[in-house]
């Protein structure tokens, strides 16, 4: 590791100013980037190596423009796109880089821009500003140089962080004269994009102190609750953690791409195979026939060699031949994706006004993709749930509070001044007031038990800075019931009872961890001393202490606290002791709340064969009753396999377990060695799925899960899992989240989508091959790393089955058509090659060739990608099966390619074929030689664009104003096109380009060349109608008889929205939310984040205990029996 | 966060607007393949191309042609030919034969070429479209192999086109008795695309052609230079020449024919060509035999669809009976498909 060092004033050069640069390119640099960039794509180096072609004479079958015009155009199009891109790119860069902040120059603040901020510089922020780069903390307003700092930006999680300064440097405090003489030397890692990670050290003053993460503030974090800090800057512009993080995103390709990628490769093949079988033609035909007619025609011949004449006509066809795979294939595709992207943009019912988010493609590649998605990925909390607590029932001294809202019966509910609470059992007020002391016990216990922050806002008004959720639902309840938390200190806590101001003395703390799972506050006012215990969320239980036992127990404690190798667990030894013998007051219950329409849409995904796998960082019985309460499991489910084991041996064992269940003791377990056939199996897709019948669950926890995605295991672990209907995974990692969908990925061969809201969703959502952010609420960074994102989870339904589903069918369409087209077009020369010597003659004029592909052929296309529709999106969302074809990949595959390629070849046949026939011996109406190469090439063309015309219009099913236009518009724009260039006044100005004078005029009038173009329409066209018409009847699809349907609907009345409502079947679950994150217990006891100046240090009050299972495991009972008793009527497996 | 939305939904800035088009409601008509449309719109294309098919086999008959072909015939001409040191030499052949009906109406001639390729790629861009609009008589770009002669001077007309021009005369000779005969009237005129005579081709500006060509010479397979071709007619000579303007126009596909003369509608042959015997009397210059082609004679009279064609009426009788028989079989498996639907949903 090279460590670089750097100082103020110092070496300063080699750094980078803080100015940073997303955008690619400027005004000079952008045309030689821009086509270097669009020449690596390979079709645009293979049309460019086409023109290089056509400009060598001996071989040059078709003029130079017949590419360069194209190929212009289709370069045009991409560059003014990146330009554009590249424009806001800019914009935002410039407004970024001109953001001011106060930096300290010569011992003065002065105002300066982003751009101009150095390493080394002294940055002054305040409060809410961003912070503009890496810095270290020098010092704060708040007490000990603390200072509170939000991530969103950088990692997506809104609570607050707490970031120290050094003592020494918060010695300096706001004395400038002192920061100006600040000449400490940092000697850190190199810029890395580490978030959470730091190393180095600051000399100064001869002395040496350690820097870590904590010490930092990292540039795109927003100062909070901090009037002002001082930092120097340590990594400025791209060296920051934030820009080193920016690296370039994976380029996601859809299937559809790489299909198509395969399939260009194979019609280049094709190309190939034409061009050696012409060229092998061309040698025969020169061998037999054209030297002879050479000697009669040629005075000098170049080419007297038939093989080398045929090596040059092979050249010379592959320019001719091209057009099968055209280059606008790419450009079409962009445009219609990106058409696609605009509806979702710009759907209003995936518009959340709340928050007035829309939904957002960020991606514009992946569109079609949203129609063949198998497997959902979603995150939990934020997701599935609002990840707002709301206090909904409680138990106290054994009676019951509270219902549940039910939409059937309407509760009035009792609304509260504060918070718009909601609370629907009046009892309880009745409770509180009548003075049930268990009851004010217990509110009093609310109040005062908790880690939340009161903060005193102007006009009295009281808000809490809480860490997590729950914990300011339950002070929050407390406070609506009249115990209202008013201040604390690091010693009392005073809370207002019922309108009594009453003053607790803070004892000790007991702070919450995962594995007591339990916070405990002792505390004493005047009349009685007081301890209590909160099983957050759950169980409310409290103790009296009198002194001299609570003295005792003090003395353990800090006895506990001095003692170094064991001070965890005489910690938990201690508490332990105190914690025990306590009464239990009741219980309450948080709700987790549900986004809307959650079950709904999990209803309709999982009708439309979308596996919804649900993987979170909460614990189990929370995502169990998440699961449960959006109807993912329900209570009729045959089996639900809970995999919890600690060691890769318990997991085996337990998935066996499964697999048998599954499959009956017959199907014998593989073992560890043999997954690799196993593996083979499912690659090539197991049909054992069908095999079993019923519903089935699999909830694996965390660690299981880091034993199940070991090599050995993890076959079996996604075969028992993809049987199953609902997967739940919970504790899991990051990492583990994204580890999970790339083994479906790989091993699926499905098409996976990761919906999530927070930072810790990005893993999942990068490697999937949709990753879809939430928007609006938490951080922003599951949404910048996203390709879709909108406010709600419900969104999703419409995101697939609606938007998804059309995207998919319109991009089939059109590779269908537009492959089908090309290949009608250009294989006419094909035929044609037999009948003119193979001498790579053309068939049609050279502008012809020049514009049909992008001129008379590509608005209808596109208008059909772009705006057809085969139901509506009422019943693409009524009927979710109508997703299925999606997902098998139906609507374009190898075997749909090669039919439209056959219908392509059978249009090209009688394309060139009938003409040819009527050509053979053709005079005119007034006896004229009609029967002329150019009259040939005008029949053939306008057939042409008459018989893909006509097949595009039966291939639309949604004929708008649009694509009439389009339609009708492209065959007169054929038409005016061919008059204008086979007139008189354009030849008159170049003859030589266009010789075609009067060609249209002549032709065209006779009725017999319009007897050809009518009959190769309609023998091009009829077996397609009358295939059609018979698959239809015999084999109709879903979307077949839908759309029949439709037509009966829309004659019968205007479309009623026939929704069926998914019913909660179990209703007496719900996502009650359990807390599981560990506390701020060391700060409030400390003393720390509080404006009080005489503190004494409690330290090592809140820390984390590991090793003491025995009171974990009665904890757990007591857990689950609470939760028992009180909500749930089934035992939990745990 | 506790804005309330519904409150003034038109303050809301970033609401996507409620359009048809970007909600993708444009009112639009669903196409369906139904019974109704599809079945009767079988049957009545069927019934009209088995109409037209019958209608254009009726004409394709009613239509008289003859053709000869006269290389086997002048087989010692064709001999001759095909050494090029025998190039100024004059060869004729007669070719008799047998007109059994009238042939009424207005008759034309043509020439046909079998195994001529006129589409080679190579020869059809041997030309230049400025040269022949008698612009810059000099131009001779793009005429490779036959643009200069081997002094240098362009060649007028330049191109492999030009120099490989039929230069047959054809004569037509009528016999009412065996011991008569009368010279068929034939035109030349009349036998080029208006656009071609008027737009495409122009002579170069001058009183007197001859002069108007200075400079150029002659293509080096032609026996005369472009301002001799008919010696007959001052006016049908240099690019506006009609047999040139024809041959110009270059054909589709190797077997050709190409319209040659009108028959002159006076006389005896007011009503077209008589039954009785005729002869073509041949100037037999353009050689075949080296690259295996034939040369022919057509006669014919058209009618509304051009000359006799019986391809397209026998196309047409084939498509529409097959499309009938699709109708057909699509009709039987719609009543059966309808019949057991009706009793499944029974």
């Amino acid at each position: 590791k090279v460590d670089h060092r750097e100082k103020k004033e110092f070496e300063l050069l080699q750094f980078p100013n803080n100015r940073i640069h997303t955008s690619k390119y400027n005004v000079l640099t952008f045309l030689p980037i821009n086509l270097f960039e669009q020449f690596q794509r390979v079709a645009n180096a293979y049309f460019l190596f086409l023109l290089i072609l056509q400009l060598i004479p001996e071989i040059s079958s078709l003029s130079w423009f017949t590419t360069i015009v194209p190929l212009v155009l289709v370069l045009t199009i991409t560059a003014v796109k990146d330009a554009t891109d590249d424009y806001f790119r800019h914009k935002s860069d410039n407004q970024v880089n001109n953001r001011l902040s106060e930096v300290l120059i010569n011992g003065r603040l002065q105002s300066e821009k982003w751009m101009n901020v150095m390493a080394g510089d002294i940055i002054k922020l305040e409060n809410n500003q961003f912070v503009a780069a890496d810095l270290l903390l020098l010092s704060s307003s708040e007490p000990h140089g603390l200072c509170y700092i939000e991530t969103a930006e950088l990692d997506g999680e809104t609570n607050l962080k707490v970031r120290h300064a050094l003592p020494v440097t918060s010695e300096l405090g706001t004395d400038i004269s002192r920061l100006a003489k600040f000449d400490g030397v940092v000697a850190c890692e190199p810029p890395n994009n580490k978030l959470d990670k730091f190393t180095g050290d600051l000399s100064w003053k001869d002395n040496k102190y350690p820097l870590n993460n904590e010490k930092i503030i990292l540039r795109g974090c927003v100062l909070r609750n901090t009037s002002w800090c001082f930092g120097m800057v340590i990594f400025a512009g791209p060296d920051t953690k934030l820009m080193q993080n920016s690296g370039k995103t994976k380029f996601k390709r859809t299937s559809i791409d790489r299909l198509m990628n395969t399939l260009v490769l194979w019609i280049f093949g094709f190309l190939v195979c034409m061009g050696i079988i012409l060229a092998i033609g061309n040698s025969i035909w020169e061998h037999q026939v054209g030297d002879y007619f050479r000697a009669f025609l040629f005075q000098d011949e170049v080419v007297k060699n038939s093989i080398f004449s045929g090596f040059l006509t092979f050249w010379s066809y592959i320019i001719i031949l091209n057009t099968v795979v055209p280059i606008s294939l790419y450009v079409s595709v962009e445009v219609i994706r990106l058409g696609h992207s605009y509806f979702i943009n710009w759907d209003r019912k995936m518009y959340y006004s709340k928050k007035e988010t829309l939904a957002e493609a960020r991606t514009t590649t992946l569109n079609e993709e949203l129609g063949q998605i198998e497997y959902v990925f979603s995150d939990k909390t934020g997701t599935l749930t609002q990840n707002i607590m709301t206090f909904n029932k409680c138990s106290i001294n054994g009676k019951t509070y509270g219902k549940l809202f039910s939409p059937l019966k309407k509760i009035f509910p009792l609304l509260f001044s504060y918070n718009k609470f909601q609370f629907y059992d009046h009892s309880l007020v009745e409770s509180i007031k009548l003075g049930d002391p268990k009851v004010h016990e217990f509110f009093r216990l609310l109040a005062l038990c908790h880690t939340v922050m009161p903060e005193e806002k102007n006009e009295g008004k009281l808000i809490y800075q809480v860490q997590s959720p729950d914990e300011g639902a339950l002070v929050t309840a407390a406070r609506n019931f009249g115990f209202i938390f008013k201040s604390r200190t690091p010693e009392t806590i005073t809370v207002e009872e019922m309108g009594k101001v009453v003053t607790y003395q803070l004892l000790a703390f007991l702070d919450f961890n995962n594995i007591r799972k339990r916070m405990s506050v002792i505390g004493t006012n005047d009349t009685f001393e007081f301890g209590g215990e909160g099983l957050r969320t759950l169980a409310i239980a409290y103790r009296d202490l009198n002194e001299e036992y609570f003295k005792e127990w003090f003395k353990l404690l800090e006895e506990a606290n001095r003692e170094f190798d064991k001070r965890d667990e005489c910690i938990a030894a201690a508490y332990e002791e105190i914690e025990k013998d306590m009464m239990l007051l009741g219980a309450t219950a948080i709700e987790d709340k549900l986004q809307d329409g959650v079950i709904e849409t999990i209803a309709s995904l999982s009708l439309a064969n979308i596996k919804i796998w649900v993987l979170t960082g909460d614990k189990q019985e929370t995502a169990m009753n998440i699961g449960y309460s959006c109807n993912m499991l329900t209570d009729d489910m045959n089996e639900v396999f809970i995999i919890s084991g600690h060691s890769a041996a318990e997991v085996w064992e337990e998935l066996k377990k499964a697999k048998e269940i599954l499959f009956g003791r017959s199907t014998g377990f593989t073992n560890g060695y043999a997954f690799c056939e196993k593996l083979q199996e499912l690659k090539r897709g197991s049909t054992v799925e069908e095999s079993v019948t019923g519903d089935y669950a699999l909830i694996i926890n965390g660690h299981s899960l880091g034993h199940a995605l070991e090599a050995n295991l993890q076959s079996e672990f996604l075969e028992i899992a993809c049987i199953c209907k609902t997967v739940i995974c919970c504790r899991v990692t990051p990492l583990q989240k994204a580890q999970v969908v790339e083994l479906v990925k790989e091993y699926r061969k499905a098409v996976t989508l990761a919906i999530g809201d927070g930072a810790n969703d990005i893993s999942m959502i990068k490697s999937a091959h949709i990753g879809v952010g939430i928007s609006g609420q938490e951080g922003m960074q599951a949404v910048l790393a996203s390709d879709y994102s909108f406010a709600q989870f419900r969104y999703l339904q419409r995101l697939l089955l609606v938007h998804g589903r059309w995207s998919y069918f319109r991009m089939c369409k059109f590779l269908c058509y537009f492959f089908y087209k090309n290949f009608a077009f250009t294989l006419v020369h094909f035929w044609f090659g037999f009948f003119c010597g193979f001498s790579a003659q053309t068939v049609y004029d050279q502008w012809f060739i020049t514009l049909f592909n992008i001129v008379y052929t590509s608005l209808p296309i596109l208008a059909m990608g772009i705006f057809d529709q085969d139901v509506s999106e009422q019943n693409s969302m009524d009927y979710p099966n109508l997703y299925r074809p999606g997902q098998l990949n139906l609507l374009f595959n190898k075997s749909k390619f090669f039919i439209c390629i056959a219908h392509g070849v059978y249009t090209s046949f009688a394309l060139f074929f009938i003409p040819y026939g009527v050509f053979y011996n053709l005079a005119g109406e007034d006896g004229k030689h009609i029967a002329d190469y150019q009259s040939f090439a005008v029949t053939i063309a306008t057939s042409l664009v008459i018989v893909v015309s006509v097949q595009i219009a039966l291939d639309t099913s949604y004929w708008t104003v649009i694509n009439h236009v389009f339609i009708w518009g492209s065959v007169a724009t054929y038409f005016s096109i061919l008059f204008t260039m086979h007139s008189d006044g354009i030849f008159d100005v170049f003859p030589n380009q266009f010789p075609f004078v009067g060609n249209a005029r002549h032709s065209l009038t006779q009725k017999n060349i319009w007897l050809v173009i009518l009959l190769t329409t309609v023998v091009s066209v009829m077996p397609v109608i009358a295939f059609r018409f018979i698959k239809v009847d015999l084999y109709p699809t879903l979307s077949d008889q839908i759309r029949q349907l439709q037509k009966v609907q829309d004659k019968a009345r205007p479309l009623k929205s026939h929704r069926r409502q998914p019913r909660r079947t179990s209703s007496r679950r719900s996502g009650y939310a359990f807390a599981h994150q560990e506390g701020y217990g060391e700060l409030i006891t400390s003393g720390k984040n509080m404006r009080v100046k005489n503190l004494h240090p409690t330290s090592g009050l809140g820390k984390t205990m590991y090793n003491s299972t025995s009171w974990i495991e009665n904890l757990c009972k007591k857990t689950t029996d609470t939760v028992n008793s009180f909500s749930l009527d089934r035992t939990v497996k745990l | 966060m506790e804005r309330n939305s519904n409150d003034v939904p038109g303050l809301l800035s970033r609401m996507p607007d409620n359009t048809a088009f970007k909600q993708q409601r444009l009112p639009a008509w669903r196409s369906h393949l139904t019974a109704w449309a599809v079945l009767p719109g079988f049957f009545t294309t069927g019934a009209f191309f088995l109409g037209m098919g019958i209608l254009l086999i009726l004409s394709a008959k009613s239509v008289k042609e003859i053709e000869i072909t006269y290389t086997s015939m002048c087989s010692n001409c064709a001999k001759l030919r095909e050494n090029a040191s025998n190039f100024y030499k004059e060869c004729t052949c007669s070719v008799p034969f047998f007109i059994p009906e009238k042939m009424p109406g207005n008759v034309y001639m043509y020439y046909k070429l079998h195994n001529f390729y006129q589409n080679l790629r190579r020869y059809t861009i041997s030309r230049n479209n400025r040269q022949l609009l008698g612009e810059d008589i000099t131009n001779v770009e793009n005429c490779a192999p036959f643009q200069r002669d081997s002094n240098g001077i362009p060649i007028a007309p330049c191109g492999a086109i030009a120099n490989s021009m039929f230069n047959d005369t054809i004569l037509l000779s009528y016999y009412p008795h065996s011991s008569t005969r009368i010279n068929v009237p034939l035109l030349s005129s009349g036998i080029t695309w208006w656009t071609d005579k008027h737009i495409k081709f122009q002579n170069p500006r001058s009183n007197n052609l001859p002069s108007a060509f200075t400079g150029t010479t002659k293509p080096p397979y032609w026996r005369k230079p472009v301002y001799q071709l008919d010696p007959e007619n001052p006016e049908n000579n240099g690019f506006l020449n009609n047999d040139f303007i024809v041959w110009m126009r270059v054909a589709a596909l190797p077997t050709f024919k190409k319209l040659y003369r009108r028959i002159h509608r006076t006389g005896p042959f007011a009503n077209g060509l008589p039954a009785g015997n005729y002869s073509f009397d041949i100037a037999y210059n353009f050689p075949v035999t080296v690259f295996k082609g034939e040369k022919g004679v057509v006669l014919s009279t058209v009618t509304w669809s051009g000359g006799s064609n019986l391809f397209l009426g026998i196309a047409y009788l084939t498509t529409g009976a097959v499309i009938w028989l699709a109708a057909f079989s699509m009709t039987a498996v719609h009543l059966k498909m309808k019949k057991r639907n009706i009793v499944s949903e029974s």
